[in-house]
């Protein structure tokens, strides 16, 4: 037998009446059938998508142009151009200058210099511009501002949230997993205890550590701190403005640790234990070991893992939403906010395009990462 | 110290660390437990008692007389199962279309699915109203179809790769027989894929049940539409003066238990289909 002509490859075409041509064809038949069928399968799915998905991902961008209002009788919208972008976005930093008194010296009040109001320093033509925040630099003081302050704040937040929170999440997550990854007793009740927390609907999560943190003793940790001698059993975690994003950060770790180190403990189970039975022969510490032998084989469960929780937490809605209501927003609150409670239908789109564009450039890492591995 | 009492010592240590993690995992559902174990009087007491003078279930008989709360939780259910009964269904075909056929068009299709799996619900929210608004839904139907926004991505995400798992040779044999590429996906992949739904199916739940921007923005005018997590998030009590934790907390414990029952029953599944995709396998 020659094995070529058997073959029946493609560009044999010997002749009409041959066999590979004729098992050419129909594969061909077979073939066009199963992508329609395939097609059909995929059709529902999609449709459901553009329904829910595209069509008013769409309407979004459109809307975002204009200055529809939401829920309106009235129907005269108007296309804008880029202004609502423009406003939700305008930022400039501006020198708050020292206040000087009659005699043309710096007023000093405990010795340290005042300056003058924001309100005398932002611009407010053609937009009004608010302050955002002060900080000083070299000995001179500045003010950031911004035409939408809750918005631009509501985007420094979020990332700092996410910063940290993610931070946070990666390294308990790590030592849970760590932990966990070795035999012992009770292990079994461990790995069932991290699925409480991932199970807790977040909004009730919220309102759980929300009780925990009053501002009394009636309150768990103004109790415990109290006892400690840490503080006098007052603290308003939620109405302090600097105690805010720490409370939200403490209880989205809470949330969310067990889901990394779920993630992190399937990684390292891959992780075959020859390699540290050859490094404990080398004479390698745990902690080389760790270095050499865990982190650089988790990687790629630990850049999957970063991605997907830097992901949700820009996104994230429901513990702001719950505990601070509109004394501080995340991006998510603040577009909801705009929409239904301002009803600014056009400026809350233009947001919700900053923060789809904010999450898509993660999204597309992450398609790299995990889309190349599992796709091709 | 000698060896073994290094290792007695680190074996403590050990202990400890794990006993630490326990505690901080398991101690807010604890305390809340606690709370809602509290008379009202106990409960604004201070400072905080780590145990209830004299447990009471005041709170529990409330919660449970509660016509809001008990719709609410009514209709959480009548949502997430709707959506995980929907998405399995859906799903399961373009999942066999994706994980099975070969056809031009499939790398793309599979990138968008992916895509759609991270899509942000928040940049969809204004024009889904206005679809909803159109179609003239009640807020019960329109939390069901938008939630297939991330149950259905998902889902046909993880069908894709479980019936990619599935050998060739199965499908063959049953073409070979005769059946049609239906008949082959009815009586011979579907009952193979059964694990799957079934994990599936538990975390597409378990992410409408806790879903929460959707159902506050569109039962907004719909009190009485609202979902669990709207529920607890607005709760008030029958004394509006001042907010009821007690309550709340009960309210908490009694739609979290059945929750984590059923996620402790099928926990291997579950930590199977999260850990799905992250890690090579």
């Amino acid at each position: 037998m020659e094995g070529p002509t058997t073959s029946g490859g493609a560009g044999v075409a010997a002749g009409p009446r041959s066999g590979p041509s004729r098992r050419r064809r129909q594969p061909s038949r077979l073939a066009r059938t199963e992508a329609r069928t395939a097609w059909l399968l995929l059709l529902p799915t999609f449709v459901i998508l553009a329904v829910i998905a595209f069509y008013p991902f769409s309407r979004v961008v459109t809307s975002s142009f204009t200055n529809a209002r939401f829920a309106s009788t009235s129907t005269s919208t108007e296309f804008v151009g880029f202004a609502n972008y423009r406003r939700l976005l305008s930022l400039t930093v501006k020198e708050l200058p020292k206040v000087v008194g009659e005699d043309g010296q710096p007023v000093l009040v405990d010795g340290r210099p005042q300056y003058e109001s924001w309100v005398r320093v932002l611009p407010r033509e053609p937009m009004r511009y608010r302050s955002v925040f002060e900080f000083s630099l070299l000995g001179r003081r500045y003010v950031v501002g911004a035409v939408t302050a809750p918005f631009v704040r509501a985007i420094w937040d979020t990332s700092v949230f996410t910063v940290v929170a993610v931070f946070f999440e990666t390294v308990l997550g790590m030592v849970i997993a760590l932990a966990l990854n070795r035999e012992f007793r009770g292990r079994g009740m461990m790995r069932a205890a991290m699925l409480v927390p991932w199970a807790v609907i977040t909004a009730v999560s919220a309102r759980i550590w929300e009780w925990m943190l009053q501002p009394t003793r009636a309150g768990l940790f103004n109790t415990l701190g109290s006892y400690l001698g840490l503080n006098d059993g007052r603290t308003d975690f939620f109405g302090n403005p600097q105690l805010q994003l720490p409370s939200m950060i403490v209880m989205d770790v809470w949330k969310t640790t067990p889901f990394m180190a779920l993630l992190l403990l399937a990684g390292l189970s891959t992780i075959p234990s020859e390699l540290y039975e050859a490094a404990e022969v080398d004479g390698a510490s745990k902690v080389r070991q760790f270095f050499s032998v865990t982190l650089p084989l988790l990687s790629p469960t630990l850049a999957v893992a970063l991605i997907f929780r830097t992901l949700d937490s820009l996104r994230v809605f429901d513990i702001f939403q719950v505990v601070l209501g509109n004394r501080r927003f995340s991006m998510a609150s603040y577009t909801q906010d705009l929409l239904i409670n301002q009803r600014e239908m056009g400026t809350s789109s233009a947001a919700s395009v900053v923060i789809f564009v904010m999450v898509a450039v993660f999204a597309v890492l992450y398609i790299r990462t995990l889309g190349q591995r599992s796709i091709e | 110290m000698t060896r073994r009492g290094r290792h007695v010592a680190g074996q403590a240590l050990f202990y400890l660390l794990i006993a630490v993690i326990f505690v901080y995992l398991m101690f807010p559902f604890y305390w809340a437990i606690v709370s809602a174990l509290k008379t009202q009087a106990e409960l604004i007491r201070t400072p905080a008692t780590l145990w209830p003078a004299n447990p009471v279930l005041d709170n529990f008989r409330a919660v449970l007389n509660n016509g809001r709360f008990l719709r609410a939780l009514l209709n959480s259910t009548i949502v997430a199962s709707s959506v995980t009964a929907l998405s399995l269904v859906v799903g399961s075909f373009a999942g066999y279309a994706l994980g099975k056929m070969r056809f031009t068009g499939r790398t793309p299709a599979l990138y968008v699915i992916l895509a759609m799996t991270m899509f942000p619900q928040i940049a969809v929210l204004a024009g889904l109203y206005a679809v909803i608004r159109v179609l003239g839904m009640p807020a019960i139907p329109s939390m069901v179809l938008s939630y297939m926004l991330f149950t259905l991505p998902f889902t046909v995400w993880v069908l894709t790769s479980f019936f990619r798992g599935l050998p060739a040779s199965l499908l063959e044999a049953a073409r070979v027989d005769g059946a049609t590429l239906f008949q082959a996906f009815r009586m011979v992949l579907l009952p193979l894929t059964a694990p799957a739904m079934v994990t599936t199916g538990l975390l597409a739940f378990i992410q409408a049940w806790n879903e929460y921007l959707f159902a506050l923005t569109f039962t907004v005018i719909d009190p009485p539409s609202r979902t669990v997590p709207v529920a607890i998030a607005l709760f008030t009590g029958a004394v509006a003066r001042q907010e009821p934790f007690g309550e709340i907390m009960a309210a908490a414990i009694l739609v979290t238990i059945p929750l984590v029952a059923l996620v402790l029953i099928f926990q291997q599944r579950i930590v199977a289909g999260l850990t799905a995709g992250a890690v090579k396998g």
